[in-house]
């Protein structure tokens, strides 16, 4: 009997402290939502601030539109750094952000990526490369709701392509997907993120060429605080952190422009 | 390759008991008898670890009884000459053919041997109709020649009428019948049935072995019976073969057996230690009995009436040969000539001999008849009993159970024929 | 209500529930009668799919046939393009997801036929193959319908596996489970919802119609 009780009291144990971290989440630290093509980027910038600041930071990674979507249904995010400027708008309109918090932070490119000993001459040929008959399968993110898909979209139909190409297209749900298409072999060619390009560390094996930003409307990408959050100063903080030279050098070495050399 | 013969010394197997059944040595058995089973098996994992078999029998055609208790390895025998298990070591053959030769690494599958096997739960495809399971083993034959052979052994064994039905919507004695007719219908070379009629009244029981002895009349193949139940072997077996713990401890036919046993546990799995040919003296109808004189001598026996199938509407006959066996449990012993008593039989004898063992006393009395009496070491005290001496054996009537005749013998006969 | 996506969905439901059952019927015969000892291996690995993220598998189906592995290399050389984005390569990713469905079943159905009936077929002359058609199958029905109506059900509602094979293909790879995903991506979420609850009505159907079907006492059914 005594045996059987300190058993229960073990599981009991066991038990709880598997609830705990659950419970208590609401004082943990600054929770970051932000979209795939920030993945690197994202961790470099949370590095700088935790040396500085001392807090700590946790991140959480998707497509803009999931993230939005679970912003809405109230999910525990403290920021929301989106791949474009439509969805912080959205969560403002619908007061779920915290009003005037949202930020132009930075603006992505599009590239085109093919894989290793890929015969396309992009510097030579532009977009029009990808007629190529090898070129079997082109990857972009779902332009139905992904902001490089649309970028992707409307770089193809800028170079009279689109209709074209469209057969060929296969969709990704985020720009990783996207790049992951071309790494395994399955598609011959991916209109992605600069970003993913210039991973220190991560780079995905073949090349890239920027497609000209004049081609495709600019990807601008804004941030906003949820309007649920309880660390609101730290969010603040932040958003005020990667205003600084250290922040925006990061943000150029990983392939993004500055909202204020929108069109270099 | 090693001739296709293996004597049982080179198994390493104890030759046959001496004082059991004589049987053929191997060097005898070409060309092979009807069927011979000579193997060994251990079972190292599954249902019985540890359990091993180590047998060698061969048998005619007609029907031999396996004879013993459960897990006595009858069934595993069966599955032996089947196919279905696969001996450690030894030599299968069946009319002349090799089913299996561990020496000369012959093993022929199971569907190649020839063989009918009706299982202890007999085994109908529960999805198909009685005439389709008839026809199950007939694949191979052009259809008209299908249909008459399922047609003419449905006939044979009464149950044409059903073939549209499901086993499942038939009769215990229907089910036997149709898994006979299924296992025979493929005209086998050996018949294996296991414990097939135990769950069967004596008078459906005796009907189906009736049909089964038809059938076999002609094509005069080997019959495997595993049995547990005694009276089933004197009703059926012209042999029987004894399996106590994986080993043949006894064979030959069963009043030599089971009547004279030899050693004591063939003694105990045939409870009767009394067995005694004889034939009927007279018929007393009015009274339900019959007196029967036991053979060679004129010690007479009042038994129970019983009605010989064979002569179901006249009654028994005086003359008719039957079988009487009395457990010697049954037997009282008086040292003097009792008085007033219910019992019929009292018959006057000496007494040859005593031996005790293990808190009992055989007592072996001379009426004219050898009989073996049991008694407790306490009774043979009190009575002072003395080989040499006179006694009175008193049996009552419902103690002497007719066996075997020469036609099979219905136990109840209020029972209507069909 | 995006009726392309539902008839794509139905159709790769049917191809997969059907070629799954051809591949299954072998796999759980072998499972359930083989005498060899590491066959549970073999039993582990058809299960892993359950524990496995279908996103997982559909990664390493994405791999296996890129054009960097040599299977997929093989199936570019007789095919002429790779197996991701197209139907044939959902079909090969559900099969490979939906296989404990079907195993199962019919390892437990197999498992549940009385042994004598085996034996008796034998001894009444019938290979194994033969057997297997003639016993095993029609007695274990149940067990095949529920090997395939689990089969089709999972299939219907497939995402992880389609998702990353798929490509997002509309009328080729976009299923009714992407097709509501992309919608709630884009925020549509009545779209989404309407969607959604025809699945469900569907799943739900064929569900009760297993559980129906299993429950019809067996003798009362002569199969042939």
């Amino acid at each position: 009997m005594k045996n059987f009780l300190a058993r229960s009291a073990v599981v009991l144990a066991a038990v709880l402290a598997c609830l705990a971290p659950v419970s208590v989440r609401a004082a943990g630290p600054l929770t970051i939502a932000a979209a795939a093509d920030l993945q690197f980027a994202m961790r470099a910038l949370i590095q700088g601030f935790e040396r500085q600041s001392g807090a700590h930071v946790r991140l959480v990674l998707g497509s803009s539109g999931n993230l939005t979507a679970e912003i809405e249904h109230g999910a525990p995010f403290d920021l929301f750094f989106s791949a474009d400027v439509a969805h912080p708008e959205q969560l403002e309109r619908e007061a779920v952000a915290e009003p005037g918090s949202l930020v132009r932070y930075a603006v992505g490119r599009l590239v085109v990526y093919v894989p290793p000993g890929s015969p396309l001459d992009l510097n030579e040929q532009g977009l029009s490369a990808l007629e190529n008959p090898a070129v079997r399968k082109i990857a972009i993110a779902n332009p139905g709701f992904a902001p490089y898909g649309r970028a992707a979209v409307a770089a193809l139909r800028h170079a009279g392509l689109y209709e074209k190409l469209q057969p060929r297209l296969v969709l990704g749900e985020d720009v990783s997907q996207t790049t992951q298409f071309v790494v395994s072999g399955n598609a011959q060619a991916a209109l992605t993120a600069l970003a993913l390009m210039l991973a220190p560390g991560a780079k995905p094996p073949g090349r890239y060429w920027l497609v000209p930003p004049e081609d495709y409307p600019p990807l601008e990408q804004a941030a906003v605080i949820v309007k649920g959050s309880s660390q609101k100063q730290l969010a603040r903080a932040f958003l005020a952190y990667i205003e600084t030279p250290e922040a925006r050098s990061i943000f150029s070495r990983y392939g993004f422009a500055l909202p204020s050399e929108k069109r270099p | 390759m090693e001739p296709p013969r293996l004597a049982a010394h080179a198994l390493g197997m104890r030759p046959p008991d001496a004082a059991t059944e004589p049987m053929a040595s191997p060097d005898h058995l070409h060309p092979c008898p009807a069927l011979e089973v000579l193997a060994r098996k251990r079972f190292v994992a599954g249902a019985a670890p540890g359990f091993s078999l180590e047998i060698h029998f061969a048998v005619p055609a007609g029907i031999s009884i396996l004879f013993g208790g459960s897990g006595a390895g009858k069934t595993t025998t069966l599955g032996m000459v089947a196919g279905i298990v696969q001996p450690d070591q030894g030599r299968i053959c069946l009319a002349g053919r090799v089913l299996f030769d561990s020496a000369a690494a012959i093993d022929v599958d199971v569907s190649r041997r020839s063989v009918g096997y009706v299982f202890q739960d007999l085994a109908l495809f529960p999805h198909l109709t009685v005439e389709r399971n008839v026809r199950y083993g007939l694949r191979h034959l052009p259809e008209p020649e299908r249909r008459r052979r399922a047609g003419e052994i449905l006939e044979s064994f009464r149950i044409a009428h059903l073939g549209r039905r499901m086993p499942a919507e038939i009769s215990g004695g229907e089910r036997q019948r149709t898994a006979l007719a299924r296992a025979l219908v493929t005209r086998p070379r050996v018949l294996l049935l296991d414990e097939p009629l135990s769950a069967l009244d004596a008078a459906t029981k005796g009907r189906i072995v009736d049909d089964l002895r038809a059938w076999n009349r002609e094509r005069r193949i080997p019959i495997l019976y595993v049995t547990h139940s005694r009276e089933e072997v004197f009703a059926l077996g012209e042999r029987v073969i004894v399996f106590e713990k994986g080993k043949i401890s006894a064979q030959g036919p069963p009043q030599d057996v089971l009547g004279a046993p030899r050693t004591e546990t063939v003694a105990q799995l045939a409870g009767f230690e009394n067995i005694f040919d004889a034939e009927v003296a007279a018929v007393h109808e009015a009274a339900g009995t019959m007196t029967c004189r036991l053979l060679p001598g004129a010690v007479q026996l009042e038994v129970p009436l019983a009605r010989i199938e064979a002569r179901i509407e006249s009654g028994v006959e005086s003359g008719a040969a039957v079988r009487v066996g009395v457990r010697a449990g049954d037997i009282l012993l008086a040292i003097e000539e009792p008085r007033g008593l219910s019992a019929r039989n009292v018959l006057r004898g000496t007494l040859t001999s005593l031996e005790e063992k293990d808190f009992k006393v055989l007592a072996r009395v001379d009426c004219g008849a050898a009989f073996t009496v049991l008694l407790t070491p306490d009774a043979c005290r009190s009575l002072a009993l003395a080989p040499g001496q006179a006694v009175w054996l008193i049996l009552k009537t419902h103690s002497c159970h007719l066996l075997r005749g020469d036609a099979e013998l219905v136990r109840d006969p209020d029972r209507p024929k069909p | 209500m995006n009726w392309q996506a539902l008839l794509l969905t139905l159709r790769l439901s049917l191809v997969t529930a059907s070629a799954l059952l051809l591949i299954a019927l072998p796999i759980a015969y072998w499972i359930a009668y083989s005498p060899r000892r590491w066959k549970f291996l073999a039993q582990a690995a058809t299960a892993l799919p359950l524990v496995m993220p279908p996103t997982v598998l559909g990664f390493y189906v994405l791999v296996a046939f890129g054009s960097s592995s040599p299977l997929g290399r093989l199936y570019q050389h007789w095919t002429g393009h790779t197996l991701a984005f197209t139907f044939e390569g959902l079909v090969v990713g559900s099969i490979l997801y939906s296989m404990p469905f079907a195993v199962q079943p019919l390892v437990n159905s197999f498992l549940a036929v009385d042994p004598q009936l085996i034996q008796a077929s034998r001894v009444l002359g019938a290979s194994r193959l033969s057997t297997f058609f003639r016993v095993v199958l029609p007695l274990s029905i149940s067990g095949v319908a529920t090997a395939v109506a689990l089969t089709f059900a999972h299939t219907f509602g497939e995402f992880g596996v389609v998702l990353m094979v798929g490509g997002d293909i509309p009328g080729l790879t976009r299923t009714i489970s992407i097709d509501v995903f992309d919608k709630v991506e884009a925020g549509s979420y009545a779209a989404a919802n309407s969607t959604s609850l025809v699945l469900l009505a569907v799943s739900f159907v064929i569900l009760a119609l297993v559980y129906a079907w299993n429950r019809r006492a067996w003798p009362r059914t002569p199969w042939a």
